[in-house]
């Protein structure tokens, strides 16, 4: 038997060596960039120096983890990268259904309107992070375009960005993410709409239904498997995406509802008062966090909705 | 007779848009509200550029004195800015380094991901593992500082190296590639191997040409994400000003302008050097976008419904 199996391998290789010699790149690619930082994880149980490298830095234990999870900061960062990933994860995640819907809505003869605002939706997608973070700031500075007509509303004329007050940073985090994402991510579902078997709202319309008991009796139940999809998918990327837009808006003043998971782990590696043992330990949390997320989701995924991505 | 497929499809698509039975008062207003309502998505989505480029058209102290949007430039029409950005030499610089930085990356990121698709395509002992290994580096990976010193210890540090290697491809973009490879018939690659092309023959003449969209749009990704990159820049050459891409000069430009226009006599031109550059560096991928964005829905859609 296991002659076998020793055969079968020897006749396989015999016959895909060229193809294993090709992906030998590849594998050290993914070794080298990927996989040696995963052993370099170590350097969170060490009390980490430059000089002496992973190999010959003290090991600690768990005392990185200990200084982390018992600092002051840490219950308020917890704070502000749930609610921003909660934020996002409701409203940023419905804004994109309703677009979508909205899109479906218009009238066949506004084909041409439709594309042209559909196209101009999704082009702040490729908008690169530093310019839609300067964007921000210039709409939402002491004398912005936003901050203009908020104070048109009876808001305080002011620099928004430099406001510590607790939702102030959330919502302009989740608004910056909506704007960014909303047509994008409106694309699967505008097709997903476009795709379904329109005998269905015939048969409804001459059954007396109107338009809004259409959308919540076909057009909605038809793309619930989507959405759950799509939900679960995005539940399990939320802690990985957009925050380095926190790490181009925050400044001191507002970190007490800035600072994030990721703003952190970058500030304490580099910054004057960098520690690197600390930011390992905040870093291997994060991907620790982003992981079990990522399994949860996809779990889930194959249960309910019959897809997954692993 | 009976209607055809078509024939009740156009119908039936009529009933969507409220079109039989008469047009009702109501349909008629919500047809206009949902009109609206997108007018007003437009708006929103292209006013902060329009903006930007609005201003950067701008009289400088006008521009200083306005507030609010602009829908229109201030004062009069004036171009400093973008002289100033073109007389600037390490804007130029920068935007030579950002273009290097797109093409080699680029370039070395298709090869792993064309490579690395094509074999993870093919029926080899191996296979599973080799799948599991790119996989894993999707679930998990050592964070900010262990990569770093992964980055460091090969002496990338301070070098185009660091911006042009680690970031150039990702495993998802391996494995939609191993997809695409796929899809390609089996019997063709095998009619191709039996007049006896060898393996990189058949990867790049027969089935690269029948990937069809998926190629294009992990191509497309690969240089918006390097068009937009500042992060690995900013903590690997922070000090080397000589590499910095586009993306950080406008970081280090908006944040410069923030003090500047503090002091006593400010200097206007430096205001709408700002704006160009965002143009600068923002005009590129509006203007090439209407000609990839067919793909790139295209390529959202399957992904979508793949998962």
């Amino acid at each position: 038997m296991k002659n076998r199996a020793h055969s079968l391998l020897k006749t396989d290789f015999r016959r895909n060596w060229v193809l294993y010699a090709m992906f030998l790149p590849v594998a050290a690619y993914f070794l080298v960039f990927y996989y040696a930082p995963m052993v370099g994880v170590s350097i969170a149980f060490q009390k980490f120096n430059m000089r002496r490298g992973i190999f010959g830095s003290d090991w600690v234990g768990f005392d990185n983890f200990a200084t982390l999870f018992s600092g002051d900061t840490f219950p308020l960062v917890m704070r502000n990268t749930s609610v921003i990933a909660l934020l996002n994860l409701t409203v940023g995640f419905v804004v994109p259904i309703i677009l979508a819907i909205v899109f479906s809505e218009l009238r066949d003869s506004a084909k041409a309107y439709k594309r042209t605002v559909q196209t101009i939706s999704y082009m702040p997608f490729f908008v690169a992070a530093v310019v839609t973070t300067s964007l921000v700031k210039e709409f939402l500075g002491a004398s912005g375009g936003l901050t203009k007509i908020l104070s048109f509303f009876g808001l305080e004329q002011q620099n928004w960005l430099a406001n510590p007050k607790p939702p102030v940073f959330w919502i302009i985090m989740c608004a910056t993410e909506i704007w960014q994402g909303m047509g994008y991510g409106a694309i699967v579902y505008v097709a997903a709409i476009a795709s379904i078997n329109g005998d269905l709202f015939e048969a409804a319309a001459i059954d007396g239904a109107n338009r809004w008991k259409r959308l919540w009796r076909i057009t909605l139940p038809s793309i619930t498997p989507l959405i759950i999809m799509m939900l679960t998918l995005k539940a399990g990327t939320v802690l990985m995406t957009g925050f380095d837009k926190a790490l181009l808006l925050y400044m001191p003043k507002t970190y007490d509802v800035s600072d994030v998971l990721y703003t952190y782990t970058y500030r304490m590696a580099f910054s004057a008062q960098a520690d690197y043992g600390l930011s390992a330990a905040s870093g291997l949390f994060q991907s620790a966090i982003n992981t079990t997320l990522l399994l949860a989701s996809n779990y889930i995924s194959r249960k309910v909705a019959k897809t997954s991505l692993f | 007779m009976e209607p055809t497929k078509v024939q009740n499809r156009i119908r039936a698509k009529r009933v969507h848009s409220g079109m039989v039975g008469g047009h009702s008062v109501a349909d008629e207003i919500t047809d206009v509200i949902i009109g609206l309502i997108l007018l007003g998505v437009a708006f929103i989505c292209v006013i902060p550029l329009w903006h930007v480029l609005m201003a950067s058209l701008s009289d400088g102290r006008a521009l200083l004195a306005h507030d609010g949007a602009l829908l229109l430039p201030v004062g009069k029409l004036n171009f400093e800015g973008y002289k100033l950005v073109f007389k600037d030499s390490a804007i130029l610089k920068g935007y030579g380094n950002t273009l290097l930085y797109v093409v080699c990356a680029t370039s070395i990121g298709m090869c792993i991901n064309i490579v690395g698709g094509y074999v993870l395509s093919r029926k080899t002992a191996f296979r599973p593992f080799m799948i599991i290994m790119l996989m894993f580096t999707m679930m998990f990976n050592g964070g900010l500082i262990p990569t770093y010193n992964v980055i460091r210890a090969l002496g990338f540090v301070g070098t185009r190296w660091s911006l042009i290697i680690p970031g150039c491809t990702m495993a998802i973009f391996v494995i939609m590639l191993m997809n695409a490879f796929q899809s390609v018939p089996e019997s063709t690659l095998e009619s191709a191997a039996i007049d006896g092309a060898g393996h990189f023959r058949i990867m790049l003449q027969v089935a690269l040409p029948q990937t069809g969209g998926i190629t294009v749009v992990v191509l497309l990704n690969t240089v918006i994400i390097q068009w937009n990159a500042w992060f690995n820049a900013s903590i690997y050459v922070t000090n080397k000003r000589d590499l910095w891409p586009l993306q950080l000069w406008i970081r280090q430009i908006v944040a410069d302008n923030a003090n500047i226009l503090q002091g006593a006599s400010p200097d206007y031109d430096r205001l709408l050097i700002q704006y160009a550059v965002i143009m600068a560096a923002t005009i590129p991928i509006l203007v090439a976008f209407p000609f990839f964005q067919k793909k790139l829905e295209a390529g959202v859609i399957t992904g979508g419904v793949k998962g």
